[in-house]
């Protein structure tokens, strides 16, 4: 059987890293005859990707049990399912971890526990706090970035030169509507106000319907963390189709409900 | 001595790189400090509001996102958002839109979270449609805009919201569940 345990060392008396991701080797253990191959690990550089390269290399080398010192309770659920085990809070010498792990297999065989092994309820609470925060952290630089940009963007330009391009027509209307919907963002109550204050400075339905329709709908400063979230092609197909559909609709709205509204 | 601050550089960078772009922004603040300080203090306020704003739907997505890790598996989203979903899935994802608060960039961490659990393209992008329509504001848009022009917003943000949804799924490519 092989086993597979990051390490702080190429050798056996390395001592069992805390987590796969940070370890510095991988260690493939033979069990028959203690033979093993160290591999370098994935570089700490690629971040929270390490960790599953890493993994993904000793699967690729036939490893059928993990030892390592904290994993979460997901991913070991994940890998029973594939039959490969990982069992965690390991501490101590690679060599010696390895053969007290066959001592407690063997004794386990000769008394087999019908019961699989569940992480706590508490565990999976922390695991999932865990991955949120993770997730959450991840995020924090971009969001910052763009609240930053966005009060740049409000403190230099006014309102009132925004509303200089509205000429009147329906569909150049909802074209300008719809851009400075694009690039405004905040509450929605904001667009009510604006759409109101154009709506009485003489500017068409349409114009203030795709205001309104993409001040939510559609954003351009905030591009760059809807593309890292959801991948570029979604996030640029989603607010382009955003944008053509305001105008259209805003244009729709106009010519047909215009008057009634 | 020269390989061991790089050394450190390197080790550092992953840390520094994410935060690149804000840094690049607090630069552009630093130019317009000198050129025009008015607008700049102008700019730094609105700033502040709107970190002001982002603590309670932040800390409502957090709660959000820790409960989705917890109780929802891939197997459980594709059931309800996910490709089979039907009509059931237009709904949950409409109504969640509707019901969701706060400026959009706070839920970015979550429609990544569900998205890598099976959520697709097309109720993600319902989702982020039909957050236009807030009930809580309807009696302020009525107030500012009349009950028709709300009325007849209200259907355009669902119609808008289910054709961008189409749109979406039609040109971009779904990914399989983590």
């Amino acid at each position: 059987m092989k086993i597979a345990v990051p390490s702080t060392e190429p050798t056996l008396e390395g001592y069992v890293a805390n987590k796969i991701g940070t370890a510095s080797y991988l260690l493939i253990i033979e069990t028959y005859d203690m033979s093993f191959e160290a591999i370098d690990a994935p570089s700490q550089s690629s971040g929270a990707g390490a960790g599953v390269r890493a993994l993904s290399l000793v699967m690729d080398k036939g490893a059928q049990v993990i030892l390592v010192g904290h994993i979460s309770p997901f991913i070991v659920n994940g890998f029973a399912d594939q039959g490969i085990k990982i069992v965690t809070q390991v501490s101590g010498k690679v060599g010696e971890t390895v053969k007290n792990y066959m001592d407690a297999l063997d004794t386990r065989q000769n008394n087999p526990d019908p019961q699989p092994e569940t992480p706590s309820s508490q565990d999976q609470w922390r695991a999932a706090m865990d991955m949120g925060l993770r997730q959450f952290r991840a995020f924090l630089p971009l969001v910052t970035g763009v609240v930053l940009l966005l009060g740049l963007f409000q403190g230099f330009i006014s309102e009132q030169k925004l509303v200089s391009l509205f000429s009147g027509t329906v569909l150049q209307d909802s074209f300008w509507g719809a851009c400075m919907g694009s690039i405004l963002t905040g509450n929605p109550v904001n667009s009510y106000v604006i759409a109101k204050s154009l709506f009485s400075m003489g500017v068409g339905i349409s114009g203030i319907t795709a205001l309104m329709l993409t001040w939510v709908n559609v954003g351009l400063i905030q591009l760059p963390a809807e593309a890292k979230a959801l991948g570029t092609g979604f996030a640029l197909v989603r607010n382009l189709a955003g944008f053509i559909m305001a105008v259209i609709i805003s244009c729709v709205i106009s010519m047909f409900a215009g008057g009634w509204i | 001595m020269n390989q061991k601050k790089w050394f450190i550089f390197q080790r550092m960078m992953p840390m520094i790189r994410p935060w690149l772009f804000p840094l690049g922004v607090v630069c552009l603040y630093g130019i317009g400090l000198m050129l025009a300080p008015e607008n700049t203090e102008k700019a730094f306020d609105k700033s502040c509001s709107i970190f002001r704003h982002l603590v309670l739907p932040i800390c409502l997505c957090l709660i959000m996102m820790v409960a989705l890790n917890r109780f929802l598996s891939p197997k459980t989203v594709t059931q309800f958002l996910g490709k089979s979903s039907g009509i059931k899935g237009l709904f949950i994802s409409s109504l969640a839109g509707i019901l969701s608060m706060g400026p959009v960039y706070a839920w970015y961490p979550l429609f990544k979270s569900m998205k890598e659990k099976g959520t697709t393209n097309f109720h993600l992008a319902n989702f982020m449609g039909c957050r236009s329509i807030k009930p809580v504001l309807l009696p302020v848009l009525v107030g500012y805009l009349g009950w028709r022009f709300a009325g007849v917003f209200v259907l355009a943000c669902l119609a808008g919201a289910f054709l961008v949804a189409c749109i979406v799924s039609l040109f971009c490519s779904e990914s399989p569940p983590n």
